[in-house]
């Protein structure tokens, strides 16, 4: 069995990376900075994957996010996975070449479906992760998409069991009330997955601490803890957070 | 010595994370799409992304099939990465039935297993634990069990074990990387595993 996974997930807009909280962007800093004050691939060494997300509000620059991309996996030997706003082929073919692995889809799972389709030919099932987002209203999750703004009419339930029909690869499902708050998990989404659900799902929205990603990693449906804090974790968070997942028995890769 | 490696690009995929990882290793590396420049390179690397029906399609139509042939011919060390490893095997199934290189026998065809009685995924995707036989020299230096990047739904499985540098499972056994003469090749991504990686693909530059 594939082992369980820590992923970091960079937020850059217009050259800049940014932490979000419930979905609102404050900026941290460019790449320089990122490279100076957090020495980026040693961080690396201390995950399976690496997501970055161009989450502009503004028009997007995708050579702009490519270089960028570029500088930040230079010396990152693993999985990386890119995305942000991709409507077409030429856009998803751009951020293959340049270097992801993986690409990561959210408003255009609802908005084009015959689009992903398309992406899933070519690419292979493997290659796309769906991004949801979703809020707690009345106890019940409900789906977000276009960065959280737009209310859809359908319960994480269903929207699960469509995406597991379009045969997407992953799911990365990200708490909106939870998004960057660093207070954990919301872990009670779990109940609500579909009784046959069997794709790999990465969780994230929350973790503050490394005991917030075991909590995460300790359940048997989760195969990939993801966080975005830049404060939190990056320096020596992330590995003293692996060496805790690995020490309380969770099963990881060793290299 | 210096080592030159050219990586094939055959127009699936991306031969360039494959290049920062050997040129981080300290050897000069040069990716190459034309039959005609595949010559006087110490080692080649042949990655793939695609189906294994696509792939050597694409390979045969460009003409890089006789030029492996014939650099595998002058003993030049190549490495196949997850499916330009497959596609060294007799035959696969993906995308068709389909004849490969035949450097390597064995088949690769679909994981087998039930997938509605098992909690394993298809695709297979992630970091894995593999199982080096001790006569290799891929992973020389390496414990009884490493763990590599995986992405795929296919696999390879020999017949004879004489070929097989390593084993792993998932569902049911089959190949993880093989090793015969010159030829080498690995289900697993080297360029995505981290450490254990590079000194993987340092092995095949200084032990092939």
């Amino acid at each position: 069995m594939p082992k369980k996974r820590l992923i970091f997930t960079l937020l850059y807009q217009e050259d800049a990376f940014y932490l979000s909280r419930n979905f609102r962007l404050q900026r941290v800093g460019d790449l320089e900075w990122l490279s100076k004050n957090y020495e980026f691939s040693a961080v690396a060494n201390s995950i399976d994957e690496l997501i970055i997300l161009d989450v502009s509000r503004g028009e997007r620059n995708i050579d702009a996010f490519c270089n960028t991309v570029a500088e930040i996996s230079a010396n990152c030997f693993i999985p990386l996975a890119l995305g942000g706003g991709i409507t077409t082929a030429a856009e998803a073919d751009r951020l293959i070449s340049s270097g992801a692995d993986k690409l990561v889809l959210n408003t255009t799972l609802t908005r084009d479906p015959d689009f992903v389709t398309r992406l899933i030919d070519t690419y292979g099932s493997q290659c796309i992760i769906a991004s949801i987002d979703y809020r707690i209203e009345n106890g019940a999750c409900t789906v977000y998409i276009n960065q959280g703004q737009e209310r859809m009419g359908f319960s994480l339930e269903s929207y699960l069991c469509r995406l597991e029909q379009l045969k997407v690869g992953e799911i990365y499902l990200n708490c909106i009330d939870h998004d960057g708050t660093g207070t954990g998990y919301h872990l009670d989404s779990l109940e609500m997955l579909p009784r046959s659900f069997n794709m790999p799902l990465i969780i994230a929205g929350g973790a503050g601490n490394q005991k917030h990603l075991l909590q995460g990693l300790d359940c048997s449906q989760i195969d990939a803890a993801a966080t975005a804090n830049l404060f939190n974790f990056v320096g020596d968070g992330l590995p003293r957070s692996r060496a805790y997942l690995l020490e309380n028995g969770v099963s990881m890769a060793r290299w | 010595m210096t080592f030159r490696v050219a990586i094939i690009d055959y127009g699936a995929g991306n031969p360039r994370s494959v290049l920062h990882a050997i040129s981080y290793l300290g050897a000069e590396a040069e990716i190459i799409g034309d039959p005609d420049r595949l010559k006087g390179f110490s080692h080649i690397v042949l990655p793939g992304v695609g189906s294994f029906h696509s792939s050597i399609n694409l390979i045969r139509s460009r003409g890089l099939d006789e030029a492996l042939f014939e650099q595998i011919k002058l003993e030049v060390p190549l490495l196949g990465i997850c499916l330009g490893m497959q596609i060294l095997a007799d035959r696969g199934s993906e995308g068709g039935e389909t004849k490969g290189m035949g450097l390597i026998s064995g088949d690769v065809d679909r994981f087998g297993f039930d997938i509605t009685t098992s909690n394993l995924k298809i695709p297979h995707v992630g970091f894995d634990t593999v199982k080096p036989r001790l006569s290799s020299k891929l992973f020389a230096g390496f414990g009884e069990e490493v763990d590599f990047y995986f992405t795929h739904s296919f696999r390879l499985r020999c017949a004879s074990g004489q070929a097989v540098a390593a084993d792993a499972w998932h569902g049911e056994p089959y190949v993880a990387a093989i090793e015969q003469g010159s030829v080498a090749g690995t289900q697993f991504h080297p360029e995505k595993s981290q450490r254990n990686g590079l000194r993987l693909m340092l092995n095949f530059l200084e032990r092939f």
